[in-house]
């Protein structure tokens, strides 16, 4: 550590990192654009700039993210000298940049819109027209560029170079003419194209299935966990008017993903906001079903599970830690073994974040005592199974649907899951929270525990799994009792 | 403790007929006075351009389109949380509209905070006053009870810029 002085107060720093991480660290603020802490700092766009003071020589503007921390600095981020280099920056950048912020998605988040508040004059002196450039530039199918927009931080580029490794942006052309562009005007590919739009200090880099869907002061931001691999990504969940969850974007996490995300987890969102939810239960006779109330539908499990105490009883890998509390109580209460359906793979593996196992939760049920079953031993030990009790979100559908309907019609399917399930045989569909609208705690591959937060309402008519499991076995109970008497 | 004695009353006084005749006098004098009151219903009451009455959306010349970008600050600034926009991608130049834009007329309090915040002039408060219906959903009004063409609201228009100058700097957008 080295020992600095920051606006007048003495502070000890890491050498290894730029001056602005300290200044950060220590509460000084200091703008930044082109600066990302996960990227190589390149320094391009000036606007981080402060006074040094080192040795004997005279006071000096530097940008803090290429200037290292070292011995006896003195920095001053306060000073008329710095804070007249930023205006002086802030105007430049804003030459050329559009007054959009009405129609403009960043809007609200938008680090040009804050710094030129706090740091930027209130009127531009310019009098040459704004350049003129491509609005609306479709990089892939993911991102939307917007040229006129662009400040040319080159945050994307370096996304591509450092983090990804594959280098598909570049910044082309010359001076005033200079735009982002891809290599030969190829569309972006890869799995961490939404990345882009969110380290965009402006809004330059839009995701095409969010723009012009929501102004983002208007969206409640809810700490989550990813739940599309088992590496469980801290995300925010992001809602409009309490209904709607209109985007997912990754939230810093220093054990399990930094800064990103892949985009199968950004925009598995639509899963989230299905329409055709199973709100109450569904009772399914002779092929029928009929929608109740989930009391009843308890009470009609609670007289299957009487007649059928030996039920094969599985379990979903999306089910939280507390679920799997009480789902092992539920099978000690049946005196059945604890099953766990093992994960689907995909073929989405890499390197940096995607796990190609389509479960959060793997391991934290595993931990609990459920034993890992695969897809097939499954179906084959449903086949000669009399009744069954399938828990859990996406249960239906890692079985498939197809593969639960060739069951034989003696079957007696009990199932807790988001949708109802048509098969011919007589079942139960009890309608359970999706990953939104629960809390709960899911244990990623590496052991690192993600809490999952209730963003908006569950359907009406919707309990928590807990509580319909408990009140099952809770019915059930007395039954056991005078058996055992 | 204070012990108010009540005033006597004279004998002219016990009789309340002077009064009676007084009162008389004025109703009959009123009568031959010219009136104050309205047929309201019937005759309306004059508004002028100072008038805040209920807002409405404005279009363009081309008298199809809203002037409005849904940017959603009259949303933001509204108090009584009377305005929902749900926004939509356009084709036109301007990039964004509203898909849905609703005034809730039964929370509005017509304090004009919506014509203040808009940066695209597309929403005025109008001289339209009046509101009754038979249920509370036809009182939310929706697009195309809320458009008007600019020249209704020029009016309007013309005094909110007179009376806004003073603070209002030449912006430089395009």
């Amino acid at each position: 550590m080295t020992r600095i002085t920051i606006n007048g107060k003495e502070v000890e720093a890491d050498p290894k990192k730029p001056l602005i991480t300290a200044c950060h660290e220590h509460a000084a603020q200091v703008p930044m654009y082109c600066y990302h802490p996960g990227l190589t700092p390149v320094g391009s766009c000036r606007i981080c700039q402060v006074e040094l003071q080192q040795g004997e020589i005279p006071p000096r503007i530097v940008v803090a993210c290429r200037t290292p921390v070292a011995e006896g600095m003195v920095v001053n981020t306060e000073t008329p000298q710095a804070h007249d280099a930023r205006r002086q920056c802030l105007e430049f950048l804003l030459k050329n940049h559009p007054l959009d912020c009405p129609i403009c998605d960043k809007a609200g988040e938008c680090d040009l819109q804050d710094y030129s508040f706090s740091e930027g004059q209130a009127e531009g002196r310019s009098v040459e027209p704004r350049r003129k450039l491509e609005k609306r530039k479709n990089l892939g199918d993911v991102i939307v560029l917007d040229q006129e927009r662009c400040i040319l931080c080159s945050r994307c580029v370096r996304f591509f170079e450092d983090v990804t490794k594959k280098p598909q942006l570049t910044v082309s052309g010359l001076g005033s003419r200079s735009v982002i562009s891809t290599f030969m005007d190829r569309p972006l590919t890869g799995n961490y194209q939404g990345n882009v739009a969110d380290i965009c200090p402006v809004g330059a880099l839009t995701l095409s299935g969010f723009r012009f869907q929501a102004r983002v002061w208007n969206l409640d931001k809810h700490l989550s966990t990813c739940g599309e691999c088992s590496r469980g990504c801290s995300i925010t969940v992001e809602v409009l008017r309490r209904k709607e969850v209109k985007r997912l974007r990754p939230h810093f996490n220093e054990e399990v993903n930094k800064w990103w995300m892949c985009d199968h987890g950004r925009f598995s969102y639509a899963r989230l906001n299905a329409e055709d939810r199973l709100q109450g239960a569904t009772l399914h006779q002779d092929g029928v079903p009929h929608p109740v109330d989930r009391e009843t539908g308890i009470a009609a499990v609670v007289d299957m599970l009487r007649v059928h105490s030996g039920a094969y009883i599985l379990i979903s890998p999306w089910m939280t830690v507390e679920e799997g509390e009480q789902a092992l109580a539920f099978c000690h209460a049946l005196a059945s073994p604890p099953r766990l359906l093992a994960p689907p793979t995909n073929d989405l593996k890499d390197d940096l974040l995607h796990t190609g196992e389509a479960a959060p939760n793997r391991r934290g049920l595993e931990g609990q005592g459920f034993q890992t079953q695969s897809r097939d031993d499954a179906l084959s030990a449903l086949a000669a199974a009399e009744c069954a009790v399938l828990i859990g979100e996406r249960i239906t559908e890692i079985l498939g649907v197809e593969a639960l309907a060739e069951l034989s019609n003696s079957i007696r399917l009990i199932i807790f899951d988001t949708h109802a399930l048509q098969v011919s045989a007589t079942n139960v569909c009890i309608g359970i929270p999706n990953a939104a609208e629960r809390t709960g705690t899911w244990i990623n591959v590496d052991g690192h525990a993600g809490r999952i937060a209730a963003a908006k309402p569950a359907p009406p008519g919707v309990a928590s799994l807990t509580r319909s499991l408990e009140e099952i076995r809770a019915a059930l109970a007395p039954v056991a009792g005078e058996v055992g008497s | 403790m204070v012990i108010i004695k009540r005033k006597e009353l004279s004998f002219i006084e016990k009789l309340y007929l002077p009064q009676i005749f007084q009162a008389l006098s004025h109703s009959f004098r009123a009568m031959f006075q010219p009136r104050i009151t309205r047929q309201y219903p019937e005759e309306p009451l004059p508004t002028n351009e100072v008038t805040r009455g209920q807002p409405r959306l404005t279009l363009l010349e081309d008298g199809e389109h809203l002037a409005c970008v849904s940017c959603g600050l009259c949303e933001a600034a509204c108090p009584a949380y009377a305005i929902t926009i749900d926004g939509h991608e356009t084709e036109r130049f301007i990039e964004r509209e509203p898909e849905r834009f609703e005034i809730d007329m039964l929370r509005c309090i017509l304090c004009g905070f919506c014509e203040e915040a808009c940066p695209k002039d597309a929403i005025f408060m109008s001289d339209e006053l009046e509101l009754a219906d038979f249920s509370r959903a036809a009182l939310v009004y929706d697009i195309d009870k809320l458009k008007r063409p600019r020249e209704e609201l020029q009016g309007r228009i013309d005094y909110f810029y007179q009376v806004n100058d003073r603070w209002r700097t030449p912006s430089s957008t395009s």
